[in-house]
């Protein structure tokens, strides 16, 4: 679909992130695909080239309370490692990113991306591996309350053989709150021996929150392992009532519970200084939303 | 110091406790046998206060204070511990992590200071060993992968940290072999004392020859039906819980 309207929900790709709705008035200056709609918000996009070998760190904050569309191009070469970190914060913008990597033969792309949404948050994040060997870690967490949105749309080509993928998005959302999971891995025939684990799980706090999901696996190779995993539900309440024999407080058992389920798809590969600042944005989070 | 007066208990529209009337004092040690469905788990989840469990009607006191109106945290900071049936999986949380933040919302519900960490440390470091726990388990997920005989333990050695004042331990000695039960059983036996009640539930008699108990209650069909010594469950475990269900 070609158009210059912003994408409603009846467009496949933001079926469940209705943009016009989110930008009203705002049109594109051309006529764009529905998977380009980023790349049309951000004018410009932004290329990021890792040499052989090379081990680049990126960190991108969206923290206004406007529209913020970045959009990235990114080829790892042979050995190279890009690893990105989203931090996402301003509750009434509308943050957009979107970002497509090559990978060459052994080259690691890691993301880590943490949202607590907006009027309409959504990243995008399209990985091709084009060479054999190489690493694909997407994780990320979503925290949605009262209001916010928060997307995570994601693709990743097997295009050759012998690579590995590794997905784990943790979401939770209060009342009033949205999250949406979408991600797609596809091995083509030829990308044998590839090893893709995708895993999305997501609490509903309360009644009135939302998550929508839609996990694909498309293989077209049979010498493959693949598996995928996605949940949505509550809080064990046998585990909270364990706590609270102990003489935790309700409100101290939940956050402690919710911190480690999140806790989980923080990436242990992440710089110590972002890993700690991401788990005390999350206690804080947990701390105000009570 | 534990007085439970008729107590009703409904679980999903079943009633389950039609009236039971019990005593414990300070420094006994008190088991209550029954057959399956009798009520066991329905009374230490409703003197504890699960969701659920709630008492339609009855009193429960401990050291004068009623239990039933406050929360399972406050009842807790009372000094109320259950050593679960089942022993729940915590992930994510370290073993070590979560008896701080136990210990330290019990002190704080209570008014104390706080315990420091070097304290806490020590405390379940010498506690931990008595129970053949090594270090490298206290760092783990509580309870996350442990086996049956280890989250028992796990559950014992919490109790030795938290020091409570009741201790309502419910089939401690299910999927244990016999070293985890006699370890268990020595746990069990160091915290005796005479400011400390304990209610031990089981279904067989096998528990009873490492902990000792003071009086014998027998549980069938939501009442106490019959009290008596360490004897009273020789005679249950020969004769079955028959006569019994016979007049119940």
């Amino acid at each position: 679909m070609v158009a210059t309207a912003l994408p409603t929900r009846r467009t496949e790709a933001w079926k469940y992130s209705d943009l016009a709705r989110a930008l009203p008035g705002v049109t594109l200056p051309t006529p764009t695909d529905a998977a380009r709609i980023i790349e049309a918000l951000a004018g410009r996009v932004v290329h990021i080239d890792v040499a052989p070998g090379e081990n680049v760190v990126s960190v991108d904050r969206f923290s206004a309370n406007a529209m913020e569309a970045r959009a990235f191009t990114a080829h790892v070469k042979a050995g190279a490692t890009l690893t990105r970190v989203v931090v996402q914060t301003a509750s009434d913008g509308v943050p957009l990113g979107a970002i497509r990597v090559r990978l060459d033969a052994g080259a690691t792309f890691r993301q880590f991306i943490y949202e607590e949404g907006a009027r309409l948050a959504r990243f995008e994040t399209e990985v091709s591996v084009e060479g054999e060997g190489a690493h694909v870690e997407l994780n990320g967490v979503y925290l949605v309350d009262n209001g916010r949105h928060a997307d995570l749309t994601s693709q990743i080509i097997h295009a050759h053989p012998g690579g590995e993928t590794r997905q784990l998005i943790k979401g939770v959302a209060r009342k009033g709150g949205r999250g949406v999971f979408q991600g797609k891995i596809l091995v083509a025939p030829h990308a044998q021996r590839t090893d893709a684990r995708q895993n999305h799980h997501a609490l509903l706090l309360e009644d009135g929150a939302e998550v929508f999901a839609k996990p694909e696996l498309e293989i077209h190779a049979d010498d493959v392992q693949c598996a995928h995993g996605n949940t949505v539900g509550g809080l064990d309440a046998d585990a909270l009532f364990y706590m609270r024999q102990r003489g935790l407080p309700e409100p101290q058992a939940r956050a402690l519970l919710i911190e480690a389920f999140l806790g989980e798809a923080v990436s242990a590969a992440l710089p110590e200084e972002l890993r700690a600042e991401i788990m005390q944005r999350i206690g804080s989070w947990l701390g105000e939303s009570q | 110091m534990l007085a439970i007066d008729n107590l009703h208990v409904t679980v999903d529209g079943a009633d389950i406790l039609k009236g039971l009337t019990l005593a414990v004092p300070a420094g006994e040690v008190h088991a209550i046998m029954g057959p399956n469905g009798a009520g066991k788990s329905t009374l230490s989840y409703a003197l504890t206060g699960r969701e659920g469990y709630e008492a339609s009607k009855g009193s429960v006191m401990l050291d004068g204070v009623d239990l039933l109106i406050m929360s399972p945290e406050a009842r807790a900071a009372k000094g109320v511990f259950l050593s679960f049936q089942y022993p729940l999986e915590i992930p994510g949380v370290p073993t070590m992590t979560f008896l701080k933040a136990a210990l330290n919302a019990q002190a704080k519900a209570r008014g104390d200071a706080d315990v420091s960490a070097t304290e806490i440390l020590k405390r379940v470091r010498a506690r931990a060993q008595e129970l053949r726990i090594s270090p490298e388990m206290l760092k783990r997920p509580l309870n996350v992968g442990f086996s049956g005989g280890e989250k028992k333990r796990m559950e014992i050695l919490q109790m030795m940290v938290l020091q409570p004042r009741l201790a309502i331990l419910d089939e401690t000695d299910s999927g244990l072999d016999i070293d985890a039960l006699r370890i268990v059983a020595d746990g069990v036996n160091a915290l005796r004392s005479p400011d400390r009640a304990m209610l031990v539930i089981t279904h067989y008699q096998r528990l009873l020859d490492y902990i000792a108990p003071d009086k014998v209650h027998v549980l069938v069909a939501g009442r106490i039906v019959d009290t008596g010594g360490p004897e009273l469950a020789l005679a249950l475990e020969k004769d079955g819980y028959d006569k019994y269900l016979a007049a119940a």
